[in-house]
């Protein structure tokens, strides 16, 4: 009996029109353990847990919890059978306090009245037993992003949940924070809670499962444990071909320096200087990778170059020795720089937008899509079909609102735009954040081909792995500051952590 | 299905309430029997056709409904646009009526002058009767009338001073304009001729019944004799003078229906005196270019006593040797 | 300006104010309640003009202020259902629902008033509504206390119901189960459904007391000035939308700033009519109480944000 699993999907199959989203899915949970469901998205990953909360009715196949066939009907009831869900995007009040959250829909023990005393003690006790440190008090707005994510884990620990599922837990903290958030989990399971893991983060997933069960097209492609396998294997498993995790860099003699940033300081949003005395040369045919915990100046500094954010007196920015520190950005564009920004629905694309709307969004003036003032669709179509066809943009139509696409496709059709344009600088913020592994390895082989072709190529990310994969060389940033500047070939990543935590500074 | 049914539903609800609306409001006062008696041949055969255009409502016992009852008094049905507070709204009605061919198009309200100046050229053919307004805007087929209200209002002030015996007197004014100003004016100097001082206090609005109502209830808590207070608005005031048993005087239609027993005095605008002129006129192929002023000479302006309040008779014979004086022009209400 | 600052001018200024100020209060309290849990309704007024004819014609008819009270309230809740359940149930727009309400109130209780009164009609001799007796008789001991004996307890029933259901809002806003499932919907609902509690349900109890309360401002108004005519409010539903914005959703706030609007505009009305502002400023001085009043809450309270699914229609997908 002290095998039967606490949760169990047995043969779980779900069609909608034309898709075939979980195809004969089994996977099972066990007190105590981190069971990670790995793939890419659209692998099955959120049809099947929004069939174990009841959202989704599959066409066959049966959920069992202890043992016995379970009926979820709705997320409520998922609740009261124990089952609690970290969403990615959290279900929080930011105006109420964090009892408040936790109380939300639960029956007051004063009736009419809220009893938020009572709910205020137990969160404390469930603090304590989790170190789940966060004051009951407090309004939500005023916490981190990672104490947020306690509240939620409180939420449904508050309601006795003996199964947590965490939906892409970690996309949103710092180290730091994920490091705390893994000795919470590990502290869960030692208590008997069984949870199951989300993630892409491969080295994540590696560092925290007991075991792992990868999806691929609705289908479980394997059934697998840490000790058993590698970030390679995972990553092959999850594309179904053999990944590059990294490309290959031929070596490329270095050009002139294109991109010169001379005593750049930048105000940020709160008037606080937010980049302080940077220097930086890029030159053609190099990848610079600039590392750092987000909130470090990164923004800011892309900002800055991109035409903008606006930088303090004193400071320099040119490409090929036109001086743009004061350039709109239609003027820094003309001088040969594309801008992959940060936040790509934001910045990048504009979302009601067809594909083909988003990739004509800067050059539509050009004269080559004209016909006399009126736009010539013919040739529009020619040239994004084109495009799409040439970056694998994987979308049903041109006239497809750009918003529906997969985080991975847009970034590959705003790649697709400023690659286009021929450009002498490319600025890529965070260009594979939330992105599949299949196309950011396509994306790091197109920044990579056109280092090679002799852009000069500044790339900000937080990933270390990214930038210890691509960067020619890697500058830190810490607190407004390029604390670091080293050679791919002699940065270690200890090193460069360190950097990144401040430990340079005081050096 | 079910909640498309209803939002249709609503819809009709909502449409057959608004024309309802309009229906109701459009419905002219009927004329009275007496009235009727006074229109003389030459008006009976008249085969002009009249519209009216006004800010408040037909029977508003004011500024309205004292042009819809002179109307009445001539025999003359207009059709009728009132409630018109939104200028753009009655600026719309007024070139439809003028489009639709009707011959005299009587624009009740000088806010309603700027449209006019815009819309009269337009139309040379039709004749625009205007007030109050002193002059025509030099288009010569608009007429202007004006009453020379500070008249009644210095009948109503002498009664009201000598009623309150040295004490104060409560004034509510709407906006600060036209013969609300004058009849005020004139209010206050009849007081002072009767040795009372006035209050005066504009509400900023002809409509806002709750602040009048508020600012009479203030004038009542600063110990006024009697009030009075002009525009549509005033019913809140007379509703707080019959409320604190205070004697009330009335101008522009006969306040009674508001205060009925605490009524002393109206001064009621009779606009057909001028009325006729101009139609004559316009009879005979004059369709403006004149301004004309109804007084208590001309018969214009009227005051009517409330046989219900007892007036002391001395009082009577000093309101009626003042309005003897006025006409002689031997007093001055300006 | 000195015979101003005496204490019985002052005194009656106050008292001008907090009379004046009591269908702003309740209009403006019953929409906290609607916009905390996301629902903006704009046809306030609309409803405030319906309750309050339905109130006057009663009170006309059959001489009951307590009748009035409650054919205000039911025209309110009435009201409240209908828009309830077109913003709620249809997901139709808020903005404009709120106007097709406001217009209807407007239209139909014109309608009503022409046809079943006619012309505005004084309620006489009925007493007044600050001598209904049940206050009155109540507070007779206290009203003798010089200045403030008439300030305080010289009003009548509603005033104090006004003043009462503030920190009865604020309570059920704060501290029951149903005041936080407002806030949380009207803040996230996403997230308050993901954990059961109902939206559309929380949403229509909403509205339903925030239409409630409009129409027996309505009715208050009409049977403290003993009055209808068309138009009545003259914009005051519209004045009390604004009151709960410029008072940050919050009661104690939008009292305050009901309170003002009718200091403001008691202090101008007392000194016209001591010739302190002198004539020909008349229409200068009507704006000052809602410039003065947006100033101030502007000022005071701008820094607080509004329910972030305020006018957001909820549906899970």
């Amino acid at each position: 009996m002290e095998h039967t699993p606490l949760l169990s999907m047995h043969n779980i199959t779900k069609t909608f029109p034309g898709v075939l989203a979980n195809d004969d899915v089994s996977f099972d949970v066990r007190n105590g353990e981190v069971h990670t469901l790995l793939g890419e998205n659209g692998a099955g990953k959120s049809t099947l847990m929004k069939i174990l909360f009841g959202l989704y009715k599959p066409d066959s196949g049966e959920i069992r919890l202890r043992g016995e066939v379970a009926s979820i009907t709705s997320p409520t009831s998922a609740i009261e059978q124990r089952v609690g869900m970290v969403h990615q995007h959290f279900m929080l009040v930011p105006t109420l306090t964090v009892a408040e959250n936790v109380a939300l829909g639960l029956t007051s023990s004063r009736g009419f009245r809220t009893d938020l005393d009572v709910v205020s003690d137990r969160i404390t006790e469930i603090s304590e037993q989790y170190g789940l440190s966060v004051d009951p008090e407090i309004d939500v707005w005023k916490l981190s992003v990672g104490e947020r994510q306690r509240v939620e884990i409180i939420k449904a620990l508050y309601r006795d949940a003996e199964l947590l599922v965490l939906d892409e837990p970690t996309a949103v903290l710092t180290p730091q924070e994920v490091a705390d958030l893994f000795v919470i989990l590990r502290q869960m399971t030692d208590a008997g809670t069984g949870i199951i893991f989300i993630s892409h983060k491969l080295h994540e997933v590696l560092e925290l499962s007991d075991r792992i069960t990868v999806l691929r097209n609705g289908r479980v492609t394997g059934h697998t444990t840490p000790a058993e396998t590698s970030r390679q294997q995972l990553a092959d498993m999850m594309v179904g071909r053999e990944v590059k995790l990294a490309p290959d860099k031929p070596h490329v003699d270095l050009g002139l320096a294109r991109l010169r940033l001379r005593n750049l300081s930048v105000k940020g949003d709160r008037g606080t200087m937010a980049v302080v005395d940077a220097d930086l040369d890029v030159h053609a045919g190099e990848i610079v990778g600039i590392a750092g915990v987000s909130g470090n100046g990164q923004r800011e500094l892309a900002e800055t170059v991109a035409g903008l954010r606006p930088a303090e007196a004193g400071s320099s920015v040119s490409i090929d020795d036109v001086d743009l520190t004061t350039a709109t950005p239609a003027r820094t564009r003309a001088a040969g720089l594309s801008y992959v920004p940060e936040e790509r629905m934001k910045d990048g694309a504009v979302g009601e937008f067809q594909v083909s709307e988003n990739l004509l969004l800067i050059n539509h003036a050009e004269a080559r899509f004209r016909r006399g003032p009126l736009f010539d669709f013919a040739k529009i179509r020619d040239h994004c079909q084109e495009l799409v066809d040439q970056f694998s943009v994987k979308t049903p139509s041109l006239a497809t609102p750009t918003s529906s696409l997969s985080g991975g496709n847009i970034q590959k059709l705003i790649m697709a735009r400023e690659l286009e344009s021929k450009p002498s600088v490319i600025l890529a913020a965070q260009p594979t954040r939330g992105v599949d592994i299949g196309a950011a390895e396509y994306i790091h082989s197109q920044l990579v081909e056109q280092r090679n072709e002799g852009v000069a190529i500044l790339m900000i990310s937080e990933d270390l792995d990214e930038i210890l994969g691509l960067a020619d060389r890697i500058a830190v940033m810490f607190e407004g500051r390029i604390v670091k500047v080293v050679d791919r070939e002699n940065a270690t990543k200890e090193e460069l952590g360190l950097a990144m935590a401040g430990a340079e500074v005081d050096a | 299905m079910k909640a498309k049914q209803l939002l249709k539903l609503l819809a009709a609800l909502f449409a057959i309430t608004l024309v309802a609306a309009a229906c109701g409001s459009d419905t002219v006062e009927e004329v009275t029997e007496e009235a009727a008696e006074v229109v003389d041949e030459a008006m009976a055969e008249t085969e002009l056709t009249f519209a009216l255009v006004a800010p408040s409502a037909s029977d508003d016992v004011a500024f309205t409904q004292s042009m819809v009852d002179s109307l009445g008094r001539l025999g003359i049905e207009p059709q009728i646009t009132d409630g018109t507070f939104v200028v753009e709204e009655a600026a719309a009605a007024i070139r439809g009526y003028a489009e639709d061919g009707v011959n005299v198009i009587v624009v009740h309200g000088t806010q309603y002058g700027g449209s006019l100046a815009e819309i009269a050229p337009d139309f040379p053919e039709t004749s625009f009767i205007w007030g109050t307004a002193t002059d025509t805007q030099g288009l010569d087929n608009v007429f202007a009338y004006y009453p020379e209200a500070d008249q009644g209002g210095y009948v109503n002030g002498l009664i009201a001073g000598n009623l309150a015996d040295g004490a104060t007197i409560g004034v509510v004014g709407p906006v600060e304009a036209g013969d609300a100003v004058a009849y005020i004016e004139g209010f206050a100097l009849g007081a002072a001729a009767a040795g009372s001082d006035t209050s005066i206090v504009y509400t900023g609005s002809f409509s806002d019944v709750a602040l009048a109502t508020t600012t009479a209830q203030a004038h009542v808590d600063n110990g006024v004799a009697a009030l009075t207070g002009t525009s549509q608005s005033a019913v809140g005031a007379a509703s707080i003078a019959s409320a604190n048993d205070l004697p009330w005087f009335g101008t522009q239609s006969n306040t009674e229906p508001w205060a009925s027993d605490l009524t002393v005095a109206s001064q009621v605008y009779h606009w057909d005196v001028v009325l006729a002129d101009m139609i004559e006129m316009i009879e005979g192929g004059t369709l403006g270019g004149e301004a004309m002023q109804i007084t208590l000479e001309n018969g214009g302006l009227v005051m009517e006593f409330n046989d219900g309040f007892e007036l002391d008779a001395d009082l009577k014979a000093a309101a009626d040797e003042a309005i003897a004086g006025i006409i002689a022009g031997d007093i001055a209400t300006k | 300006m000195s015979e101003f600052f005496t204490i019985s001018v002052l005194a009656a200024t106050l008292g001008t104010a907090i009379r004046f100020a009591v269908p702003y209060l309740l209009a403006a309290l019953g929409e906290t309640i609607g916009q905390r849990s996301g629902v903006l309704n704009l046809g306030v007024d609309g409803t405030m003009l319906l309750g309050g004819f339905g109130a006057y014609y009663a009170v006309l008819k059959t001489d009951s202020h307590s009748l009035g009270i409650l054919v205000g309230l039911g025209v309110g809740l009435l009201m409240g259902v209908v828009y309830a359940y077109v913003t709620v149930f249809l997901d139709a727009k808020q903005g404009i629902s709120g106007i097709g309400i406001y217009l209807f109130g407007l239209g139909f209780s014109d309608l009503l008033f022409q046809e079943l009164v006619g012309t505005p009609l004084p309620i006489r001799p009925l007493p007044t509504l600050d001598k209904l007796p049940v206050v009155g008789g109540l507070f007779e001991p206290l009203v003798e206390i010089e200045v403030i004996g008439p300030l305080l307890f010289d009003h009548n029933l509603l005033t104090y119901l006004a003043f009462l259901l503030v920190p009865a809002v604020t309570w059920l806003l704060m501290k029951t189960t149903f005041g936080m499932n407002v806030r949380a919907v009207g803040e996230n609902p996403q997230a308050a459904d993901s954990l059961g509690v109902s939206v559309a349900k929380t949403r229509f109890i909403a509205i339903l007391m925030g239409s409630t309360l409009a129409g027996v401002a309505g009715a208050t108004l009409s049977m403290q000035l003993a009055i209808f005519q068309h138009n009545l409010t003259n914009g005051i539903g519209f004045i009390a939308v604004a009151l709960v914005y410029f008072g940050a959703w919050r009661p104690r706030w939008v009292m305050a700033g009901a309170l003002l609007y009718g200091l403001v505009t008691a202090t101008r009305i007392r000194w016209q009519s001591l010739g302190i502002i002198p004539q020909g400023a008349s229409d200068v001085a009507a704006m000052a109480p809602a410039i003065i009043t947006i100033l101030a809450l502007v000022l005071l309270a701008s820094r607080v944000r509004g329910p972030a699914a305020l006018t957001k229609p909820f549906s899970r997908h």
